[in-house]
């Protein structure tokens, strides 16, 4: 069977959502509403580019939305203080690859399990973050807003930069040797270490890399309403972990890619505005979303299991 | 002789569960000196006070079987993320028999009962009998249950108006402690008993530690597996019901993120999320240590000044949940370091060149 | 090992010794204040309400509640309270028939029990300081909307979840004002938006397009009304696609200013924080009985008395031409 079955099977599952809603709802593709439904999700897409490298290494991060929080909170206040743009970007990059270090370190470093590590600084950071912001919206001038472009411009570069990244990822994790790390260390770390490569190096390297996207695709986030709500961000671990598995990258480390990742992310974000679109009511949003993943895993082990035979 | 004679005996008073419990207990300690005071009637009031161990004791309840549900399924390196929501389910569900269907309590109670456990083979099914990973099926179970239970009442009906007898389960005292403790202790000593005085408890954790080496040993691995998971959907199912008596309702936002603080609490408690290693006790006293923290913030004065005892407590748990998993690990690094320290100080070989 | 735990010991006992000492010293009237959600905007511009009051009382006034909605851990809150033995809790409850049990026992226990913004079983409480009645704020919501689609069109209700208490409330209200008044209107979708103003915004992206004959988006939950009018803005559909709802004038002033939302209704929540208190401080001194027909309240002035209500008065709608005075 061909080895992109998987992928493939997740777009085929796309395509035929795009083709009914072609069918029953063409209002779905009018270009301006549908550009800004993707730019919506282009922020989501960034950080499950950094959330797919960790899970092929075997590791996973559960504290992305609340890092996701915190630098959108920290870089509205600087854009709100005057900072320019080009000055809170990085400084949004490098907060959240800060982030990212700590959970490195205690994950590589101290070698402790990453699902704890991160469920530990998830709560620390929301709570902190309630602490200390009570809730209060961040106002940022209107400068802000698209980095100061028209909207469509501003929409279209997010969308293009978050593409970019894609691509650029997934090329460089097939064809470059950082990138084979990953999979090498997820495979097996021990077998990683006696080729020559650092499995915790790579591991701390790969939650930075995830801290400093989640921290830009913050920054992607603010930049398309002129306020900031601290509560931005909560629940993306989930959204972004499960458009991964549905992506058929594996759990246990080592398999899949980063196209499967953007159908998944793909299939799983067209699920409410599909609903809005047929006019089902909102009630079994949830219900549907859990059976899309629950299908995903189960042909997932329903092949595994004929390949074993 | 000597020498290993207390060699053990430090190593039982360094042992995890021992150093949650001095935890705990200086955590009490601090609580009780610190948060009782006495009000402008002269009245003792806070922490120190009886009702307030009462309503720890009634507040832990459902996160603290959720805790229980967790722990045999951790031992087996799994993990099941749909308690919180298979709860919310299971709530709904018993209303729904209750009042809709018009079964008595004893009979819906089963019959959410039964439901629990059949979530829980769902569960059990998809990570049994395809052998697929457990974070991932639950991860899709939570978002299911949930969305049932949403899809079920269409968010907005709410079961209330629960005949006082059932309503005793949940808010008044039996034989002087709050009656759903008695339930709670119950299950725990049977999950107790379970996971270390059978042989269930030891293929758990011999599935944890290396599950092909257990199907090696001749375990059935599938069905100890299986076992894991009903079990825990059985519980959730049972706290659900405790959570509609507490509250005097059941609605489908019920348990809520309660399967983030029943994990912390079992990992607090020293099972290791890798599975193989824990034990119930260390789970209860992670629920306790957690539960403690909690109410005893509340009552503090300098909390209650900042008006932070919700976020503080989240902010402590969180803290306290990596300092013992930092703690964890200290003594493995010590020896690490001290064998690479006289590993260094010995004529170090020569390296082997190739000519 | 063992000396490092007297110390510890001692070190221990030292601090709590302190921390107690300034605890009992305190011989003030406590009133414990209970929002639905600690970070909602919302309550805390009615906290900054009930601590000008306190202020002004002289008594200490404590704030806590869930960090999300959450009815399991109002309970737990008010049990907390009621052993912390304070004077008198007011509540804005979640659920009214959950946390009508943990209220009861409060009230055995000697304290006094207002509620304000979402009222319990009446039996739980003494007093209910009413903003605006879920009937009001319904009716108040879609005459505005009515109003400004002269009575005629489709609209789209954002709420913040499908199972959170008042916005069933409400929403129950809207749908029974209009199939009473405004038969040539339609609800096209209820969507939620779990409070979060940037889902509010992507759902309501998703309305527009989904349904071209939409004139107006009513959201009923605070986030959600700054973030329908982004969309509407972004979408260029302002003036087209109207946006009302309830929601804070900060969050809202600059939407309003450039006409993408019309109207945003709310009370005064600060009024409502101080109102509450002083209620709960004069029912405590027992300058307020049960079956009192009016009662004054500090600066503000005297308020009435409907039965075990007292009545703020009626929700008010900012606009763009009073918004500016308001500051919460």
């Amino acid at each position: 069977m061909n080895r992109y079955f998987r992928e493939l099977s997740v777009v085929g599952a796309l395509v035929v959502v795009l083709v009914a809603m072609a069918i029953f709802a063409p209002a779905f593709f009018q270009p301006q509403p549908l550009l800004s439904l993707v730019t919506r999700e282009a922020p989501t897409l960034v950080v499950a580019c950094g959330m797919a490298l960790v899970i092929i290494s075997r590791q996973i991060d559960i504290s992305v939305g609340s890092i996701f929080s915190v630098v959108s909170v920290c870089a509205g206040l600087l854009a709100a203080r005057g900072w320019p743009l080009a000055l809170v970007l990085p400084a949004a990059a490098g907060i959240g690859a800060l982030l990212g270090v700590v959970n490195g370190i205690l994950v590589a470093g101290l070698r402790l399990p990453s699902i704890v590590v991160t469920l530990a600084t998830m709560v620390t950071l929301r709570q902190g973050l309630n602490l200390v912001r009570q809730g209060e919206f961040v106002n940022m001038p209107d400068a802000v807003q698209w980095f100061g472009l028209p909207q469509t411009n501003g929409q279209w570069l997010l969308v293009g930069a978050a593409l970019a990244l894609l691509v650029l990822l997934g090329v460089a994790m097939r064809h470059v040797s950082a990138g084979r790390f990953v999979y090498a260390v997820g495979t097996d770390a021990e077998a990683a270490r006696l080729a020559g490569i650092r499995p915790q190096l790579v591991t701390l390297l790969v939650f930075v890399f995830l801290g400093a996207l989640t921290g830009c695709a913050a920054m992607m986030n603010i930049v398309q309403s002129p306020q900031v709500q601290p509560l931005s961000g909560m629940g993306l671990e989930l959204k972004v972990i499960a458009a991964i598995v549905v992506g058929g990258v594996a759990i246990s480390g080592g398999r899949g890619n980063l196209w499967g990742a953007f159908a998944g992310l793909l299939l799983l974000a067209c699920v409410a505005p599909a609903l809005t679109h047929l006019h089902v009511e909102a009630y079994w949003e949830k219900a549907i979303q859990g059976g899309i993943i629950l299908l995903a895993v189960v042909a997932d082990g329903v092949r595994s299991r004929k390949g074993r035979r | 002789m000597n020498d290993s004679g207390t060699r053990d005996w430090k190593s039982l008073l360094l042992r995890h569960e021992m150093l949650l419990l001095y935890v705990l207990v200086a955590e009490w300690l601090f609580f009780y000196f610190a948060g009782t005071t006495t009000n402008r009637r002269g009245v003792i009031v806070g922490f120190g006070t009886v009702d307030r161990q009462f309503d720890i004791l009634r507040h832990s309840c459902e996160i603290g079987l959720l805790a229980l549900a967790l722990t045999p399924v951790i031992l087996t390196a799994g993990i099941d993320l749909s308690v919180g929501s298979l709860l919310g389910l299971c709530a709904i569900l018993f209303g729904k028999f209750w009042h809709d269907a018009g079964m008595a309590i004893p009979v819906a109670a089963a019959l959410a009962l039964a439901c629990g456990a059949l979530g829980g083979a769902l569960n059990a099914t998809l990570i049994t009998a395809l052998r697929l990973p457990p974070l991932i099926v639950t991860l899709g179970t939570y978002s299911l249950f949930r969305g049932l239970a949403e899809a079920i009442t269409r968010g907005a009906i709410t079961y209330t108006d629960f005949p006082a007898g059932f309503l005793f389960v949940g808010q008044e005292r039996w034989l002087g402690l709050p009656t759903q403790a008695w339930i709670f202790f119950l299950v725990a000593s049977g999950v107790w008993v379970l996971v270390h005085r059978t042989t269930f408890g030891r293929s758990f954790r011999a599935i944890g530690f290396a599950p092909e080496g257990a199907r090696y040993a001749g375990l059935p691995v599938e069905r100890r597996l299986a076992l894991a998971y009903v079990l825990a959907g059985l519980i959730a199912a049972l706290a659900a019901i405790i959570y509609t008596a507490r509250l005097g309702q059941a609605k489908a936002d019920a348990g809520t993120g309660y399967e983030l603080f029943a994990i912390t609490a079992v990992v607090l408690g020293g099972t290791s999320i890798f599975g193989g290693t824990g034990s119930v006790h260390g789970t209860l006293l992670g629920v306790a240590a957690i539960a403690v923290l909690k109410n005893g913030l509340a009552c503090l004065p300098v909390v209650m000044r900042m008006n932070a005892a919700e976020e503080m407590s989240g902010l402590l748990t969180g803290a306290l949940l990596l300092l013992a998993l930092t703690g964890s690990v200290l003594p493995r690094l010590w020896s690490q370091w001290r064998a690479h320290r006289s590993a260094a100080a010995l004529p170090s070989p020569k390296p082997h060149t190739p000519t | 090992m063992k000396s490092l735990l007297r110390l510890a010991l001692a070190a221990g006992l030292l601090l709590t010794g302190t921390l107690g000492a300034s605890a009992a010293a305190s011989s003030k009237l406590v009133v414990a204040f209970l929002p639905k959600s600690k970070g909602n905007a919302y309550f805390i511009s009615c906290k900054a309400g009930a601590e000008k009051a306190a202020k002004e009382l002289g008594v200490e006034l404590l704030f806590d509640g869930p960090t999300d909605s959450n009815a399991a851990k109002q309970n737990e809150i008010v049990e907390n309270w009621i052993t912390l033995g304070v004077d008198v809790i007011a509540v804005a409850a979640e659920n009214k028939e959950g946390i009508s049990t943990a209220l009861r026992k409060a009230q055995k226990a000697g304290i006094k029990v207002v509620t304000y913004d979402a009222d319990s079983m009446p039996d739980s409480r003494s007093f209910f300081v009413n903003q605006a009645t879920p009937e009001g704020i319904g009716h108040a919501l879609m005459d505005d909307a009515a109003r400004l689609l002269n009575g005629e069109g489709e609209f789209a209700i954002i709420t913040a979840s499908l199972t959170a208490a008042n916005q069933r409330e409400w929403q129950k209200h809207i749908e029974a004002r209009l199939k009473e008044k405004y038969p040539k209107m339609k609800i096209v979708a209820v969507r939620p938006c779990d409070d979060l103003k940037d889902k509010a915004q992507s759902e309501a992206t998703a309305l527009m397009s989904a349904n071209p004959n939409l004139k107006l988006i009513m959201a009923i939950c605070s986030p959600g009304v700054p973030g329908a009018a982004e969309a509407v803005k972004q979408a260029g559909k302002t003036g087209k696609v109207k946006v009302i709802g309830l929601g804070l004038p900060n969050e809202n002033k600059r939407y309003v200013h450039e006409g993408v939302t019309d109207t945003v209704i709310l009370w005064n929540t600060g009024d409502l924080g101080y109102l509450t208190i002083y209620a709960g401080v004069a029912l405590a001194k027992g300058e307020l009985k049960p079956g009192a027909k009016s009662f004054k309240a500090g600066t503000l002035g005297t308020f009435a008395i409907a039965g075990d209500h007292i009545l703020l008065g009626k929700p008010f709608a900012f606009n763009k031409g009073n918004i500016d005075q308001f500051n919460f």
